[in-house]
């Protein structure tokens, strides 16, 4: 859980990283919600599953990243 | 050390407007720890505005280089051989390091990639504050380490004045009165009377930056 990290502090640090992150990919028009962080430990398994689906969810919603059909677009 | 802070990335890519072939040049020193424009930076900054550029459709060339210093001639001439293949530079190195590289390849757009702030410490890690303006002419001898130009809001020599109220200046509770400072640590070091007693005459503010751009001339170690 947050605060329980056996680094200390780096699962703070690397929130504080992924909001930094989220922020930037608004800025730059990808989106940041693309990004997710979740807190949990090795032995909840039931959980990092639930987690899984719950960003495939949230990812089929939002579509394919826009830098493919860029990319793509480019190519072509 | 010179503290900046990073552009926002929308300020950036206003900069860059139209250019098709720009180089990110970081700075290996004071943006380095400061966190504004050392390799990482440039790192996360070029990776930014390809997205960026690729998101729009734009064919944009975004390539990355770090320089040990830009305010020497010796490290900005390692670009010489790769200038010309960029349209314009983002240099995220002080506004020193932006000028003069502009200087030194004055065909290519030089543009600032962070805001410079002043001559500071590292606190602690994301906190960084003012400690020197360059003055030119140092008093810290008679005012035990601290400085009354930088830290007095009103740049006073000898005392403090009557908004130093609980050890904290008039602008803002949070800042520390510069003389509460001094007086508390030449008290600590037994100096009260030689140093604060003493007054300091009016100061010559023509070495600060009052007096124009500065120059300084060693000719025992020119060549």
């Amino acid at each position: 859980m947050e605060g329980d990290c056996r680094f200390n502090n780096g699962n703070i640090r690397a929130k504080k990283r992924v909001a930094q992150a989220k922020q930037i990919l608004d800025t730059i028009g990808i989106g940041g919600e693309r990004v997710q962080m979740y807190n949990l430990s090795s032995a909840e398994g039931p959980k990092f599953a639930q987690y899984a689906v719950e960003m495939t969810h949230k990812i089929e919603e939002l579509g394919p990243n826009p830098l493919k059909k860029a990319k793509a677009k480019m190519a072509a | 050390m010179i503290v900046a802070e990073k552009k926002p990335i929308e300020e950036i890519i206003e900069e860059v407007e139209g250019y098709k072939k720009i180089l990110i040049a970081g700075c290996n020193e004071c943006v380095t720890v400061c966190e504004a424009g050392g390799k990482k930076e440039v790192q996360v900054l070029a990776s930014a505005l390809r997205m960026y550029f690729m998101n729009q459709g734009k064919d944009v060339k975004i390539d990355e280089v770090t320089l040990e210093r830009q305010c020497d001639h010796e490290y900005l001439e390692e670009i010489r051989n790769i200038i010309d293949q960029y349209d314009a530079v983002v240099s995220l190195a002080c506004g020193v390091g932006v000028q003069f590289m502009a200087e030194k390849y004055f065909s290519t757009p030089v543009l600032p990639g962070v805001n410079t702030c002043f001559m500071g410490v590292t606190e602690e890690r994301g906190i960084w504050t003012e400690r020197c303006q360059g003055c030119g002419q140092c008093i810290l001898a008679r005012t035990a380490g601290i400085c009354p130009v930088s830290r007095c809001a009103k740049r006073l020599l000898n005392g403090p004045c009557g908004g130093s109220t609980k050890g904290k200046c008039e602008i803002d509770p949070n800042v520390d009165c510069a003389w509460q400072l001094i007086i508390d640590r030449l008290k600590a070091l037994g100096r009260l009377e030689q140093d604060y007693e003493k007054l300091t005459p009016i100061k010559d503010w023509s070495t600060d930056r009052a007096g124009g751009p500065r120059k300084v001339v060693r000719e025992d170690v020119r060549i």
